[in-house]
């Protein structure tokens, strides 16, 4: 299978701040790759590295196969980018904002026609093509921008959180035109920091501090986390979980409505004793059981683990 | 190439079009900013500078001065004061700016033969009006002088026209050629049109780029494949249009209204028109192409425009200017631009005359539009 993204040791600093620290990524052709990770841990930074819009400091990339130190104008040609900020003109109509960026790709004439309905039908923005782009909800500007990015058939997407801030709906409809494209062969570089929609990726990478801290398809990073995980029903919650944040062995404690979850280094050892202590605190437990985590439980866990190795809070 | 330019420039003509506030601002005013810098200007000179009179002899001859006074449009006699002291209080509060006195015994020294005496007291924070006011007293003086000289001559038997000659055998023949009416305005036209062209395109183009930063819409362009050269000759081309209209329009209130001769070497005229334009867009490019925001843009622009103001020989010839800070003068078109069109208006130069002129413009424009797209960065490094 072909790479259709690959960077090695890939690095950028900004003054003293190092964004992005030897990230080795590789993206198959035609697959939906997530890029997880809190604000600040160097998705877009990174991004901006493979569209070209940024000279990386250390390391290489190849992007379609072209080098993005070398060959950025080439690989401007075969690829979309859709930035995390709304980036289109709010003063000219949707329609207008797409034959821009189409006649900005080097379409001409009839074919730049066609993409441009085509398009139009594929965002289901036709019956909005003249309104103004500023008169659009959140939720469609979104889908206009995705638009505009694919508007020239590119090879390969890049999308800076194309769901931030949408509600439900519309990022079903985000998504669909995801697949859609994924369908199309095209290959999809996505960054979100909603788990749920990595859940949806073939493959993610997990960011933080600028390096990959784990990456795989989505059960093979939950079949890998290296902790265990207990589901604690328990009355009052807080207190519970206050108790079990003290217990030797528990790394992490997250509530859940009225749930703990709760991470330590051996389920089997630990669940008897958590059990006992909590009963003896005068907490009612109702259930204490082992559970497979999600992958919102595979970020908590990896995030902590990354922090702790660079010294932690 | 070409494609993208027009593309770029529909899209920027597209946007300029619906702003239509902006839009009908920028066809307006430069009308406007030409009609009342012209009119601020169409005079020139100071006029009815405010006096007082203090006389205090009161005689047939001091009144005589007095009422020569009163014909000088340069001077406004307020009134008549009581006393010396009312004078210089009315001077120090800035009420007047000069006062005549004439001072007792006047007309006795001059019938005894001694030296008489018009004193003047004048304000010299206000140093246009105290050199004027001066002038005038002189004036009247060798007036007075020379008729009483004639009568003088006269009581002695000798004709008045003889006399006249007499005193005053040497006479100064004036020939003004080109601007005979010595109109300042006549002078100072092509500094307005200059300023006003200049001040619309630096401050239009200076933003455009930086309008795009600030909105992320230029991230959006960076990352596809257009190059700097068509982006930047894609801005300009739409600017370029309505500075067109603009230069229309000036040189219509310059000659309907202020007579100024544009029509004698039109062509001409428009050449240096379309090129001092073309040059200040460049220069706005530039300004936007090496600004961070908006903010930083029209900061630029205005530290830019005013030095120019004051040093381009706009308003008054660059040889005011003292040598030492003079070479700055020549940093500017518009020193360029103010020089030939007086030259081509005023004297009715040719092409011959103001090649030079020209081709600097020209120099000044490639110059400026090459830097321009050299200072803007697809990548940031």
């Amino acid at each position: 299978m072909t790479l259709a993204i690959e960077t090695t040791n890939l690095s950028r600093r900004f003054g003293p701040v190092t964004a992005v620290a030897g990230l080795n990524l590789t993206v198959r052709t035609g697959e939906i790759f997530g890029f997880l990770g809190p604000n600040g841990a160097g998705k877009t930074t990174t991004i901006r590295m493979l569209c070209g819009l940024l000279l990386p400091s250390e390391g290489s990339a190849r992007v379609a196969g072209l080098d993005v130190a070398t060959e950025a104008e080439s690989i401007k040609r075969l690829v979309g980018y859709m930035p995390q900020r709304f980036s289109l003109y709010g003063d000219l109509t949707v329609e207008e904002n797409l034959d821009f960026f189409a006649g900005v790709y080097r379409l001409s004439g009839q074919e730049r026609r066609r993409q441009v309905l085509e398009t139009l039908a594929r965002v289901r923005l036709t019956e909005r093509r003249r309104d103004l782009t500023d008169h659009l909800s959140g939720g469609l500007k979104q889908r206009l921008a995705l638009g505009c990015a694919m508007v020239h058939s590119p090879a390969i997407l890049f999308l800076d959180e194309p769901t931030a801030g949408a509600d439900p709906p519309s990022r079903q409809r985000i998504w669909d035109l995801l697949y859609e494209a994924a369908a199309e062969g095209r290959t999809i570089l996505v960054t979100t920091h909603y788990v749920e929609e990595a859940e949806r990726c073939q493959t993610i990478g997990f960011m933080h501090r600028g390096r990959f801290i784990g990456a795989g398809s989505p059960e093979q990073c939950k079949a890998d986390m290296a902790e265990d995980l207990l589901e604690v029903d328990a009355l009052p919650v807080m207190e519970a979980a206050a108790v079990a944040r003290g217990l030797e062995g528990v790394t992490g404690v997250s509530i859940y409505g009225h749930t703990l979850r709760v991470f330590s280094k051996s389920a089997a050892h630990l669940r008897q004793h958590l059990h006992e202590i909590l009963t003896a605190r005068g907490i009612a437990v109702k259930s204490i059981r082992a559970v497979a985590p999600t992958l919102e439980d595979v970020f908590m866990s990896l995030t902590r683990d990354a922090s702790d190795g660079n010294g932690g809070r | 190439m070409l494609a993208v330019i027009g593309h770029v420039a529909r899209k920027e003509a597209r946007q300029i079009l619906r702003d239509r506030r902006t839009f009908v601002l920028l066809l307006v005013m430069p009308i406007v900013l030409t009609f009342l810098f012209g009119k601020a200007l169409e005079t020139g000179g100071l006029r009815q500078i405010p006096s007082v009179i203090f006389n205090q002899d009161g005689s047939p001859e001091s009144n005589a001065i007095v009422t020569a006074f009163s014909t000088y449009d340069e001077v406004q006699i307020e009134r008549e004061v009581g006393t010396l002291q009312e004078a210089q209080d009315l001077l120090a509060q800035g009420k007047i700016k000069a006062a005549i006195v004439i001072p007792q015994g006047f007309m006795k020294q001059i019938e005894t033969g001694e030296e008489a005496q018009l004193q003047l007291l004048l304000d010299g924070t206000d140093n246009n009006s105290a050199p004027i006011v001066e002038g005038v007293a002189q004036q009247v003086i060798q007036r007075y002088n020379a008729e009483r000289a004639v009568k003088g001559l006269w009581a002695r038997g000798v004709r008045p026209d003889r006399g006249q000659r007499l005193i005053q055998p040497v006479f100064v023949q004036t020939e003004i050629r080109y601007n005979p009416g010595l109109r300042y305005l006549s002078y100072v036209m092509p500094g307005v049109i200059g300023l006003t062209l200049q001040l619309l395109t630096v401050m239009l183009m200076a933003v455009s780029i930086t309008r795009e930063r600030e909105k992320g819409t230029l991230d959006q362009l960076m990352a596809s494949p257009i190059t700097r050269s068509e982006l930047i000759l894609g801005k300009l081309l739409p600017y370029f249009g309505i500075s067109l209209l603009n230069v229309v329009t000036i040189l219509f209130v310059a000659d309907r209204w202020f007579n100024v001769p544009v029509r004698e070497r039109l062509p001409l005229l428009l050449a240096f028109c379309v090129l001092f334009v073309l040059t200040s867009l460049a220069t706005g490019l530039l300004i936007s192409a090496v600004s961070r925001s908006q903010f930083q843009a029209i900061q630029i622009a205005v530290f830019y425009i005013l030095p120019v103001f004051m040093l381009s020989g706009a308003y008054a010839p660059i040889e005011a200017i003292p040598q030492a800070i003079r070479p700055i003068s020549y940093l500017f078109p518009l020193m360029y631009f103010c020089r030939a069109v007086r030259a081509v208006t005023l004297r009715g130069a040719g092409l011959l005359l103001v090649w030079k002129d020209l081709a600097i413009l020209g120099g000044f424009f490639l110059v400026f539009l090459y830097w321009a797209v050299l200072s803007f960065k697809k990548r940031v490094a």
